[in-house]
């Protein structure tokens, strides 16, 4: 998982020898007024600029998921951990009558509802189970969304920087944010694992 | 990196360029000091004008055997020259004396001025140092010597660069005007 991401941490340095660039400049018909090491520099340099370049442009709106699965501001806790487990996600946005991104609900939440010393992971709700016998979430039964959810739910929109959501999930503590349209609709969602589909992050060697 | 492991260098030489290439270098530095020197001993010869100066061989490598270069440039074969040429005149004004100065002198201003306008041309160094110790001939053209040979006679050079390096598929110039 990307634990931080920054501008540094993203560039790599092409994999180019003096002798490619040797063959290259034999390609180009005319005396070229620059050593290969020369332009072994600057092809370096700019391959960084242009990293970097693609790491600030980048925007929500290319590496979100669309296919979200979202749940309502009344639906059962029941519900919301079913479709989680069938969908495979770890959290989903809560929508209320208007469409409305109203908060967030994610595995973290459960887990703090059902451990009790204050420990919020998965392992702490086994250790509970098996020491006070009996399922931690029965506490939550009956429940719906809207008592668990994280509300305000912080979102961006489609076109905020990608280098501005890592930030964000750094300073908020989250590992998902939900994208808004123009219009406030919600478009799609962006996970620390889908940062890992940047375009400085795919074939190279990060 | 250690001073002394500096000397070394730390990468290859560039690769040699093909055989059409080196025809038209030829070519290119044949009409273009064929021109200069033409005008210099057909024409001007019993005037006091003079029209070919040994920069103009330097500038020659440059504009017919490395037309891609920055250095060989119209805006650097141009500015390179005439800037070179005002300071060398003008060095040679100031210290008519003690050539061993005015020499040094104007080489060391024409590369400091045609770094600062981005005009490099190493054959400058050589026109602002032939207005030193250029002899009689030359100094008794005093600021002439900026238009006639510097500027007239890199501008027929630059012609003929145009006419000539533009003919062959492979090669095009200039990259840039200015």
């Amino acid at each position: 998982m990307v634990e931080r991401l920054t501008a540094d941490q993203g560039k790599t340095a092409p994999d180019i020898s003096d002798e490619d660039i040797y063959e290259a400049m034999k390609e180009i018909p005319g005396y070229l007024d620059i050593t290969p090491g020369d332009f072994k520099e600057v092809y370096v340099l700019a391959y960084r600029q242009a990293q970097e370049r693609l790491l600030h442009r980048a925007t929500a709106k290319e590496i979100m998921t669309r296919e979200v699965a979202w749940v309502r501001v009344d639906t059962p806790l029941q519900e919301v951990a079913e479709l989680m487990a069938q969908r495979g996600v770890s959290g989903v946005p809560v929508l209320d009558g208007a469409n409305r991104v109203v908060g967030v609900i994610s595995e973290k939440d459960f887990l703090k509802r059902m451990s009790s010393q204050g420990i919020t992971n998965f392992m702490a709700v086994v250790a509970g189970c098996l020491r006070d016998k009996g399922c931690k979430a029965v506490g939550i039964r009956g429940r719906q969304a809207d008592d668990l959810m994280n509300s305000p739910a912080v979102t961006v929109r489609e076109d905020t920087p990608v280098l501005e959501i890592a930030a964000l999930f750094k300073e908020k503590a989250i590992n998902r944010v939900p994208v808004l349209d123009a219009q406030g609709r919600l478009a799609g969602i962006v996970s620390r694992g889908d940062l890992l589909n940047l375009a400085p992050f795919r074939g190279g060697k990060a | 990196m250690k001073y002394w492991q500096k000397m070394r260098g730390t990468t290859k030489s560039p690769p040699r360029v093909s055989l059409v290439e080196i025809a038209w270098s030829w070519l290119g530095a044949f009409l273009g000091i064929l021109a200069v020197a033409y005008l210099n001993y057909q024409i001007l010869s019993g005037t006091t004008l003079v029209m070919v100066i040994g920069s103009f061989g330097a500038s020659a490598v440059l504009i017919y055997g490395a037309i891609k270069s920055p250095l060989a440039q119209p805006r650097n074969l141009m500015g390179g020259h005439v800037f070179s040429a005002i300071i060398g005149v003008s060095v040679y004004k100031l210290l008519p004396a003690a050539p061993w100065l005015a020499a040094p002198l104007a080489v060391a201003t024409a590369i400091a001025v045609m770094h600062a306008t981005r005009t490099l041309h190493p054959p400058g160094g050589a026109t602002a140092l032939i207005a030193v110790i250029g002899g009689a001939k030359i100094h008794s053209l005093g600021y002439w010597y900026v238009l006639v040979p510097a500027g007239l006679g890199a501008l027929i050079m630059l012609a003929v660069a145009l006419l000539v390096n533009n003919i062959p598929r492979t090669r095009s110039y200039p990259e840039y005007w200015f």
